[in-house]
């Protein structure tokens, strides 16, 4: 288990790379994909309450080092969204590819909302919202989330193989 | 009492980790503070990847566009040439009329009170992570004199501020940053306003701009300078959707930023330098 827990620590760090690289080179405008909130969005379907809401800490830490805000905002965004979508997301299912596209979608609105509501709250300046961006922003993790579900699944079944065989631990 | 605590573990837990979060962000924005030692390891595992990427990506596009895609380059060549003996004209009349500005300073004994200031050129070599970040990442840190609050600059207009930094590289918090805010003028009326950021990143607000200035669609704001802020007359961008309520002290404006921040590949960071004594100069 603590190898399951250092392999998606890892992923995180290489998905927080891919997320700061790939718009930038591809000079994408609005339809940039939230791939860290797909691994929130996967922990919070997927995972125990606690070592879901740690990994999700671990995922908004990896958000803060990039985004030039005060340190911590991304990690308290990413566990309240991971609360929010343990809470609403107990009824979905995300078996198939369009499935996890569809959650990815309605999970990237919801974090852009509550994004925007502390913003808002911390700046002063009320709450803002982008609703053009926000669409743009969430069609992007759509189309990312089957690939990061696809990893994550694998990384799992191989684990869960390793277990029932007396493997890893 | 033991066995509650084992029933809401997780709910407690949750709550913890939240609680924990919220106030080391809260602590973090009030105070502001620089990476700590495992923050700087991690930015220095991470930031090189990102600029092996970026250059590998950029090196594949260059070497497509200098060797494959030769086509109307002769053209090219010809319109560039005369642009760049209209551009040289130019420079030399700009350069009479700095020495004249120059004269009548002195003839005024006009006392600039800011630091001389000196221009770093710095590569992007990323952006923030998260969709909602609104950040650049450049190859300069605090070894090169980045230091935090230092403007960022490009030829089109102003960046942004550095926010974060580790030695070799800095994180830029663009205008467009819902946690920027930036003392503007009109460069039309010279009437004083703030340019702020939304998170929509092709759009600021105005704010503070009385409704009895008069403020045109297209009007250019241009930085307003002060100590600890851009370089006076820097352009932000320009008036959008002006709107002039019947009552209130404000009027109701969007400002379009100079900068596309798509496309920023290079930017200049404005450093402070230190005072030459006079008569020193090369």
């Amino acid at each position: 288990m603590t190898l399951r827990i250092a392999l998606v620590v890892a992923l995180c760090f290489v998905l927080a790379v891919a997320e700061s690289v790939v718009p930038f080179v591809l000079q994408l405008r609005s339809a940039r994909p939230d791939l860290l909130l797909v691994v929130v969005l996967y922990l919070a379907l997927h995972d125990d309450v606690m070592q879901g809401a740690a990994l999700s800490a671990a995922a908004g830490y990896f958000s803060d080092l990039t985004s030039a805000t005060p340190v911590f905002l991304y990690t308290f965004l990413a566990v309240l969204t991971f609360v929010v979508l343990r809470i609403a997301g107990s009824g979905l299912k995300t078996e198939g590819g369009a499935q996890s596209a569809v959650v990815a979608f309605g999970a990237s609105l919801v974090h852009a909302l509550i994004a925007a509501a502390v913003f808002g709250f911390f700046t002063g300046t009320g709450v803002h919202f982008a609703p053009v961006p926000m669409l743009w922003s969430a069609f992007g993790t759509a189309l990312a989330a089957p690939l990061v579900f696809l990893l994550l699944r694998r990384l799992d079944s191989n684990f869960v193989h390793a277990e029932e065989s007396g493997g890893l631990r | 009492m033991g066995s509650l605590l084992k029933r809401y573990r997780e709910p407690l837990f949750v709550i913890g980790l939240l609680g924990a979060s919220f106030l080391a962000f809260f602590v973090n924005a009030k105070k502001g503070r620089s990476p700590n030692t495992v923050e700087r390891f991690l930015v220095a595992g991470m930031a090189p990847v990102e600029n092996f990427i970026t250059w590998a990506a950029f090196g594949a596009v260059d070497a497509w566009k200098g060797y494959f895609a030769l086509r109307s380059v002769r053209e090219q060549d010809l319109a560039l040439r005369r642009q760049n003996i209209q551009a040289r004209e130019i420079e030399s009349q700009n350069a009479e009329l700095r020495q004249e500005n120059e004269r009548l300073r002195r003839l005024l004994d006009f006392a600039d009170k800011q630091a001389p200031k000196r221009l770093l050129v710095a590569r992007v070599v990323a952006v923030g992570a998260s969709p909602h970040s609104h950040s650049v990442r450049i190859d300069r840190g605090s070894d090169d004199g980045v230091t935090r609050g230092a403007a960022v600059i490009a030829p089109d207009g102003i960046v942004g501020t550095v926010a974060q930094l580790t030695g070799s590289y800095a994180d830029v918090q663009l205008i467009v940053s819902p946690l920027s805010a930036v003392p503007a003028l009109t460069q039309r009326t010279r009437s004083r306003s703030t340019v702020k950021g939304t998170g929509d990143i092709q759009r600021c607000i105005l704010e503070y701009a009385a409704r009895t200035d008069d403020l045109q669609e297209g009007d250019v704001l241009v930085t307003a300078g002060g100590p600890g802020f851009f370089p006076q007359g820097l352009k932000i961008g320009t008036a959008v959707n002006v709107v002039r309520k019947p009552h209130g002290l404000f009027l109701d404006a969007e400002v379009k930023p100079a900068v596309d921040f798509t496309r920023l590949d290079e930017v200049e960071v404005v450093v402070e330098q230190t005072l030459q004594p006079l008569g020193s100069t090369p």
